[in-house]
């Protein structure tokens, strides 16, 4: 496995590089944005390590967002800027699948790397389910996903979240059962990662993503995925 | 008869008829008078005297002379010597000299005399007077007379002499002095034929004197009336005219003096237990104490009493302390009248004359009296306006500086009345109105600064103004932002509000920046941090199990630490976060925050073997807070409470209703706090130095952010505590309005 770790701050990258080559990954090293956008391009990681706040006009969040154009790999932010939910919400929204805040201990450090490699890895091979009512057309198996006959593009996370939604359609899902089942057990108490993927996820395949139908809310337990009837596909 | 006795007849009658008449005057004038009644004696006696003369005239005219014509001759001794004692007392009662000693010597003299004529009479001796044919009267016998002459005259002219001061009218003292000369001239040989002129004269001196007496009784107080009603008129006139007391007070001594025809006179004034010489008229003060004791004089005798004072030689009759130094010397009669005002005496008005001048009467005291009175007026009246001057000229003094201030202040003030129309608008204020003219008296306030000025709850704000009678909030007009302080107008009852504008523009642009850079220093300080960690975390991987008990103390010291600089830095952040005071309101179930709360903390608790509990109905009132928030600052008074809670201990949290508040409690049988401890408690960074607890860490910001939660939720946040024995911590929320 093959992990690209971007800081400005030589002494976190280096030490940070350190500790995940003794859990036996490969490591890159980069000190910018720009650098970053070259190696990835190179290197092909198979997840990324992205600093938010970096000098010379690349922050982090773009390079996230430049990264998701081209890629699904996984992205997870360090950042020491999170103050808020908000600054939070913002990573997510630029596609990262994971934010960390500074300081982080080594080991939940290598412990979330490894939820979120296998989050994307195992992803949903094992399930065997199609769904389309004419508007929204989900191959899970093959991982694709059409929106009023136009193919869009999810993150694992993302994808995985709608999966297991998909998977107990009609049931409410918990919050708690849903931050098990996509994240992992040790996201559990990280409330906000649901609302911030179900929002991107209900832009992504809502027809109105303020009045949902596929995704609805059940107000303080959790998140239900409701079937709708079939419609005639419409050209845009 | 010879044609000369005639003539003494003639003018004799006449002028008796004459004195008769004044004498009539005098009594329709006033009967009760002393003066008038001795007149009135006097005159009958000089009456019966000429009777006497008249009827042993014409007897001797009539007849050859008999024996019938000693009666008549006896009727003109009776009048002739009765005259010169009725004169006698006529002065004394003029000079006042006829107390009652006085009166009886004067009968005992009389008596004397009486018996002594009687004794003549008996013995034989002739007759004092003698008529002859031709009607003249001669005193043949002198003798008998001189005695009554020599006394009574004597005694009249001494008199006269001696209290001259006191017999004002010259023609009173002419026909006294006149009188006594006539029966003088009785007295010459009576082969001179001198009665007759004696008769005359004696008869002209009693016109005079009943002139004399008349002018003083009638015309000369009327005169004098007159011109104590002009001086009255004047001294009301200028008095009236000046407000300053100084001016008024010259003015009275002057117009004093001149009505008592006085030589000099002084104002003293009572001021705080002293009295004061306000002013004199014609008299040298230069080495006069201005203030003297109370008592003082005949002016502090006169100011204490209340009673006028008059007396006619001020060297001899006053025996108290000196209102002058040159008083004994020069003083003559002096009259002192206190000014009276509501009551009490506030001053004393003197008036003197020189040792030669005028003696003063009753007259010139109660004139004095009512001068006294008008000035008493007249002070009272100008201290008044004085005072009302000063209190006038304080409150428009007052009132421009208020103006002043108010206008000169950078900050708007604001007034309006209870129908929210403006009252006031400084400078500073009308510069937030809309451009143009500045704004109409009574123009509506809400017309002029926009709905961002007002309070968002204006009910709430109302009810906040009643209970605490100020309200402070946050008005935004255009971009700048201000805290405004509203208090209401009025005493007694409610007229309006006035609100004070401080510009916190740049207030707040400078905590946003210290914001700003209290959350970039801890970013900037999160970077090393991680780096630190990360390096010992590869440290302690290294070298931890292979090293010595110093080394690993070490690392583990240095972990510590760090974790203690990452638990500050956070707290900051949180803080700051909270202090922003952005909320994401939301209604709320307070049971669930407290479920929520502690659901986060059980296992913390069961770490530290603290049993925590939590108790909090499902039916309380929802409430509107923001829910991350609120939990948050729950979550760090049960952390606390866990933290200073030794093991086996109880942490219990509960909701209640209480009124219109939601009341969260979270008590603890921790170690408690002393009273200074829960003084500073809220304080940032504040750290309590509790006994036993010196190995709980802690940022010192945890309480500071359950405050500032409270604070923004205009909630309250306090604690009750007791050493050794444990610590409750109050929180509240207000309830969400019931929608009905």
């Amino acid at each position: 496995m093959k992990i690209m770790i971007v800081d400005d701050e030589a002494a976190i990258r280096e030490a940070l590089g350190r500790k995940l080559m003794r859990e036996n990954f490969q490591v890159v090293l980069c000190k910018d944005g720009l650098e970053a956008l070259r190696m990835f391009h190179v290197e092909r990681p198979d997840l990324v390590i992205l600093d938010i706040v970096m000098p010379d006009g690349m922050d982090g969040l773009t390079v996230c967002r430049r990264i998701r154009e081209m890629s699904d790999t996984p992205i997870l932010m360090l950042s020491a800027n999170a103050v808020t939910e908000d600054d939070i919400i913002q990573g997510l929204n630029a596609g990262a699948d994971e934010y960390l805040t500074k300081p982080v201990r080594l080991n939940e450090f290598v412990a979330r790397i490894q939820a979120l490699l296998r989050r994307a890895t195992i992803a949903v091979v094992e399930l065997e389910q199609h769904y389309n009512d004419g508007f929204l057309n989900v191959d899970l198996h093959r991982r694709h996903v059409y929106v009023n006959g136009r193919k869009i593009h999810l993150t694992p996370t993302e994808f995985k979240l709608l999966a297991v939604l998909m998977e107990n359609a009609g049931r409410v899902v918990n919050q708690r059962d849903l931050l098990e089942q996509v994240w992992g057990k040790e996201y559990i108490d990280d409330v906000y990662y649901p609302r911030v993927y179900i929002s991107q996820l209900r832009r992504k395949i809502e027809r109105d993503p303020g009045n949902p139908a596929y995704v609805l809310t059940e107000h303080r337990i959790g998140y239900r995925f409701e079937k709708q009837p079939q419609t005639v596909p419409k050209a845009n | 008869m010879s044609s000369e006795n005639a003539l003494t007849l003639i003018v004799n009658g006449l002028t008796l008829a004459l004195s008769l008449s004044f004498l009539i005057i005098l009594f329709w004038y006033d009967a009760r008078r002393e003066i008038t009644h001795f007149f009135a004696a006097f005159l009958s006696l000089v009456i019966l005297w000429n009777l006497g003369s008249l009827l042993a005239q014409s007897l001797a005219l009539i007849g050859p002379l008999s024996a019938t014509v000693l009666i008549p001759l006896f009727i003109l001794e009776l009048g002739f010597t009765g005259s010169s004692v009725a004169l006698y007392a006529l002065i004394a009662a003029q000079v006042k000299l006829f107390t009652r000693r006085f009166r009886l010597l004067v009968l005992l003299a009389l008596a004397l005399l009486v018996i002594y004529r009687i004794v003549l009479y008996a013995s034989g001796a002739p007759a004092p007077f003698a008529v002859d044919e031709t009607g003249s009267l001669r005193m043949q016998e002198r003798g008998p007379l001189l005695l009554f002459y020599l006394v009574f005259n004597g005694a009249s002219l001494y008199l006269i002499w001696r209290f001259q001061r006191k017999i004002r009218v010259r023609l009173l003292m002419l026909g006294l002095v006149l009188f006594i000369i006539g029966q003088s001239i009785g007295f010459l040989n009576p082969q001179l034929q001198t009665f007759a002129l004696t008769t005359m004269l004696c008869s002209a001196s009693a016109l005079l004197i009943g002139l004399g007496v008349i002018q003083q009784e009638i015309i000369n107080p009327l005169s004098d009336r007159k011109s104590a009603v002009e001086a009255l008129r004047q001294v009301i006139t200028s008095t009236a005219n000046q407000s300053d007391i100084d001016p008024i007070l010259s003015e009275l001594a002057r117009q004093s003096a001149a009505l008592l025809e006085a030589d000099g006179a002084a104002i003293f004034l009572r001021d705080e237990g002293q009295l004061t010489l306000r002013t004199t008229y014609e008299l040298p003060t230069e080495h006069e104490l201005p203030t003297r004791p109370l008592s003082h004089g005949v002016a502090g005798a006169v100011a204490t009493s209340g009673q006028i004072i008059q007396l006619d030689d001020y060297a001899r009759d006053w025996r108290g302390q000196s209102d002058f130094s040159f008083a004994r010397t020069f003083f003559g009669s002096v009259v002192c009248a206190p000014l009276v005002a509501g009551g009490d005496p506030i001053g004393a008005m003197l008036v003197v004359a020189s040792r030669q001048g005028k003696l003063f009467d009753r007259e010139d005291t109660y004139l004095l009296q009512l001068l006294a009175a008008q000035a008493a007026v007249a002070i009272t009246q100008s201290r008044l306006f004085s005072e009302q001057t000063q209190l006038t000229e304080q409150i428009v003094q007052s009132r421009n500086q208020l103006e002043t201030i108010v206008a000169s202040t950078e900050s708007p003030v604001i007034a309006v009345d209870r129908s929210f129309r403006l009252l006031i608008a400084n400078p500073a204020a009308q510069a937030l109105f809309p451009a143009g003219s500045p704004p109409a008296h009574d123009a509506v306030i809400a017309d002029l600064l926009p709905a961002s000025a007002f309070p968002a709850n204006l009910r709430r704000a109302f009810r906040e103004i009643r209970r605490a009678h100020a309200l402070t909030y946050e008005a935004t007009v255009g971009e700048r932002i201000f805290l405004c302080h509203v208090a209401s107008l009025g005493q007694q009852r409610m007229e309006g509000w006035v609100a004070v504008l401080n510009d916190i523009t740049q207030l707040k642009e400078l905590d946003r920046l210290k914001s700003e850079m209290v959350r970039m220093t801890s970013h900037d300080l999160k970077n090393p941090l991680q780096a630190a960690m990360a390096n010992l975390d590869l440290l302690r991987e290294d070298v931890y199990d292979s090293a010595g008990a110093d080394v690993q103390h070490s690392i583990d010291v240095v972990d510590r630490q760090l974790q203690r600089m990452n638990r500050i830095i956070r707290g900051i952040l949180d803080l700051e976060r909270v202090r922003e005071g952005t909320l994401t309101l939301s209604p709320c179930e307070p049971a669930q925050i407290v479920r929520d709360a502690i659901a986060d903390l059980n296992e913390y608790a069961r770490e530290h073997g603290i049993s925590l509990t939590a108790t909090a109905s499902d039916d309380l009132p929802t409430v509107y807070c923001d829910q991350e928030q609120f939990k948050r600052a729950l979550v760090n008074l049960i952390e606390n409470a866990i933290k200073f809670t030794a093991a086996d201990g109880r942490v219990e949290v509960s909701a209640t209703q209480q009124g219109p508040e939601i009341l969260f409690t979270v008590s603890d049988t921790g170690v408690g706090m002393s009273a200074e401890v829960q003084e500073r408690i809220f304080d940032r960074f504040f750290r309590g130095k509790q006994r036993g607890v010196e190995h709980v860490s802690g940022s010192g910001l945890g309480l500071s952010l359950v405050k500032a939660v409270a604070t923004n939720h205009s909630g309250r946040v306090w604690a009750e505590s007791q050493e050794g024995k444990g610590t409750r911590f109050f929180i509240t929320l207000p309830c969400a309005p019931v929608i009905s």
